[in-house]
């Protein structure tokens, strides 16, 4: 190689070297993102809309990184405990799951977050927010939402009591609650609220309201606190009757239906409306026969003298939660749930009665029946430990005995009908029966995915039948 | 330019680039699938071990059928491992049926510090129907997850990253399911 090739060849390399160099600030300038917290700060890396969140949380004096056993990157922040994981966009939050906008992403130093899910699911949490900042973002005290409501105010004071009326610019999820302190705070659950100072508000019990982030704090006049309080959806307004202070709050006021004369039988056809609930291959709905099987077996029992009240008398959608409720409101006797079932394995046939489950226990029979099954797993074998207790806050706890005696009764004249295979009684934590405090229990009257018993349910004979074997088994357990 | 300039300016800019490039942590990288560095795994395969799996039989009852995988220590590999085994479907035994009666995958495992594991499923379709069907889908998954992992106590099914109330409106799954044995068969 020549001189002159030689200096041609170094004039190549320097020309590269110089356009190189000079492309490296303004990559660094893309790539970086910077917080600052409590005088101090911290560059990151930049990975398009994410960036390096755990040097962050560390900066704040977090306890940030990935636990194998769970899975997760777990950030604990006091008692506070968060859990996230990548390309997902469910958080726990002190064991409760909430859903981010974006997912976390998987990046050189661990985990790669956006901007909203550190300020919505990582530092609201921690009672932090994000504020901007030339080339970065301070983080700040006080949670805070991206999303505003506004609240306007309006108050009627009665001779005792004052109505304290909300109207929000959208629907939120809002709890009203008294503090130990004795101060009443409407708390918001996704927003930040902002009052509407353009209307003048006056009350004698509410000197004045205030707005601070996730909450609106009352003052009150002496001696005034919370009475009650409950939330219309349409339009979305919180409705607060405040009065004479009561050591404790009470409860959301519900609809009263009065029950006159004696304690009836409450009979559920379960489904309906948009619910078709099984469908036989036939067209036969589940929402229908069981609709036609409550009629009946409501003729039944008033001709034997109970009063019957059904949870829908036609094709309309019912929540469940209304129609244990219904049953409570009128001090049932005895609360029925009808339903047809459906498997996806044709051959699947039978009747069977549900009773509640509080999960806690199996019985004997059940614990020897499947023993060897923990046995054979060599995993569980000695390693597991006692199950905890999981008791939800169940009204059928009181009366689980009464209910198994309902099923019982109930299983034992289905199993005498002719043709119907017993498939027993089996306890579920089934949502119609929770809450319920009355015996309670769920009929099965069989598959209508089976097609030999689909056509057998869909004659009124046999409808008819179904109906006074229910009917002989309601009154052997009243009258046991 | 004498070619001496040009030497001294080619040596201190290269200098200067390569320190700005050492700085820089050896240029730019691209976001990619990595664990953190110290959490990294073992290159010790997992023990085998022999696993209980529930499937629905022609019965309407879950059935046992027993598996030997390589089977590591930490619960969230554990679930992950059942998951993957129940998804695949009953192997030995032709009369039982898949636990989960459509196309799914298993999306993310969470557990939490009390041992409740969360698992997110594939969306199911609007055809499902029957407390039956809700029944064993919900038991084969959790009590195949609880008998095969001793440090969870229980196990809450999410469907297309959500909670759901019920699935065909009779089973409570809004909150985390505890180990039923009643819709396992007698052996």
């Amino acid at each position: 190689m020549g001189f002159q090739d030689l200096k041609r060849l170094l004039q190549l390399v320097l020309i590269a070297l110089i356009i190189g160099a000079g492309l490296l600030p303004a990559q660094d300038l893309d790539r970086t993102i910077e917080f600052q917290f409590g005088g101090r700060a911290i560059v990151v890396p930049r990975f398009g809309p994410r960036f390096e969140v755990l040097p962050v949380l560390e900066l704040m004096g977090a306890e940030a990184g990935y636990s194998p056993a769970a899975g997760t990157f777990i950030v604990v922040w006091g008692e506070r405990s968060i859990q996230f994981a990548i390309d997902h966009k469910m958080v726990l939050i002190d064991g409760t799951l909430q859903e981010a906008r974006d997912a976390p992403a998987a990046s050189p130093g661990g985990v790669a977050v956006s901007l909203t899910f550190l300020d919505r699911s990582l530092l609201s949490p921690m009672d932090h927010h994000l504020e901007p900042i030339p080339g970065g973002y301070r983080i700040v005290p006080g949670a805070r939402f991206a999303d505003p409501v506004t609240v306007r105010p309006a108050a009627a004071d009665f001779g005792a009591t004052t109505t304290l009326l909300l109207s929000l610019s959208r629907p939120a999820e809002v709890l009203v609650e008294e503090t130990p302190a004795g101060a009443v705070v409407v708390r918001f659950e996704d927003a930040s609220p902002q009052l509407d100072s353009t209307v003048p508000f006056r009350s004698r019990r509410v000197h004045s309201l205030t707005s601070r982030n996730q909450t609106i704090e009352l003052a009150l006049a002496s001696g005034v606190g919370l009475l009650s309080w409950h939330v219309v959806e349409d339009p979305p307004r919180v409705i607060v009757e405040l009065g004479i202070a009561s050591p404790t709050p009470t409860p959301a006021p519900v609809q009263v239906v009065r029950r006159t004369g004696p304690r009836p039988i409450v009979i559920d056809p379960g489904h309906g409306g948009d619910d078709v609930g099984a469908r036989s291959a036939d067209g036969l709905m589940e929402k229908d026969l069981v609709l036609g099987i409550a009629h009946r077996l409501k003729r039944v029992l008033e001709a034997r003298g109970h009063p019957v009240r059904l949870t829908r008398e036609d094709d309309v959608h019912r929540a469940l939660t209304d129609r244990t409720a219904l049953a409570n409101r009128l001090e049932a006797r005895v609360f029925i749930s009808l339903h047809a079932n459906a498997s996806t394995v044709a051959s699947v046939s039978g009747a069977e009665t549900y009773y509640m489950s509080l999960d806690q226990s199996s019985t004997d029979a059940e614990a020897a029946a499947t023993a060897d099954l923990e046995n054979r797993a060599g995993a569980a074998s000695g390693e597991r430990s006692p199950l905890d207790l999981i008791l939800w806050d169940l009204a059928q706890a009181e009366v689980l005995n009464e209910s198994a005696d309902l099923a019982l009764a109930l299983q034992g004249r289905l199993n005498a009908l002719l043709g119907l295979r017993d498939r027993g009684v089996k306890q579920a934590p089934f949502v119609v029966l929770t809450g319920a405090t009355m015996p309670a229990a769920l009929v099965e009257v069989g598959f209508l995915s089976n097609p030999s018993q689909a056509s057998l349910l869909a004659q009124p004979t046999r409808q008819q039948e179904l109906a006074e074997a229910i009917a002989d088994g309601v009154e052997d357990f009243v009258r046991r | 330019m004498s070619w001496r300039v040009a030497l001294i300016a080619l040596a201190v800019v290269a200098a200067v680039a390569l320190l700005a490039w050492l700085l820089h942590g050896g240029g730019p990288q691209p976001v990619q699938q990595v664990l953190p560095s110290e959490e990294l795994p073992t290159p010790t395969p997992a023990p085998e071990q022999r696993i209980v799996l529930l499937f629905p039989g022609g019965d309407g009852l879950l059935h046992p059928e027993l598996r030997t995988v390589p089977f590591p220590k930490e619960p969230h590999a554990r679930i992950r491992v059942v998951m993957r085994e129940l998804l695949a479907g009953p192997a030995a035994t032709p009369r039982l049926a898949p636990v989960i009666p459509y196309e799914a995958e298993l999306n993310a495992v969470f557990v939490d510090s009390d041992g409740n594991a969360f698992i997110d499923l594939t969306a199911p379709p609007d055809s499902l129907q029957g407390s039956s069907t809700e029944l064993l889908l919900a038991y084969g998954v959790v009590d195949s997850i609880l008998l095969n992992c001793p440090t969870i106590s229980a196990v809450q099914i999410l469907f297309g990253g959500h909670e759901v109330g019920t699935l065909t409106g009779h089973l409570d799954l809004s909150k985390p399911l505890v180990l039923n044995k009643r819709f396992i068969a007698a052996s």
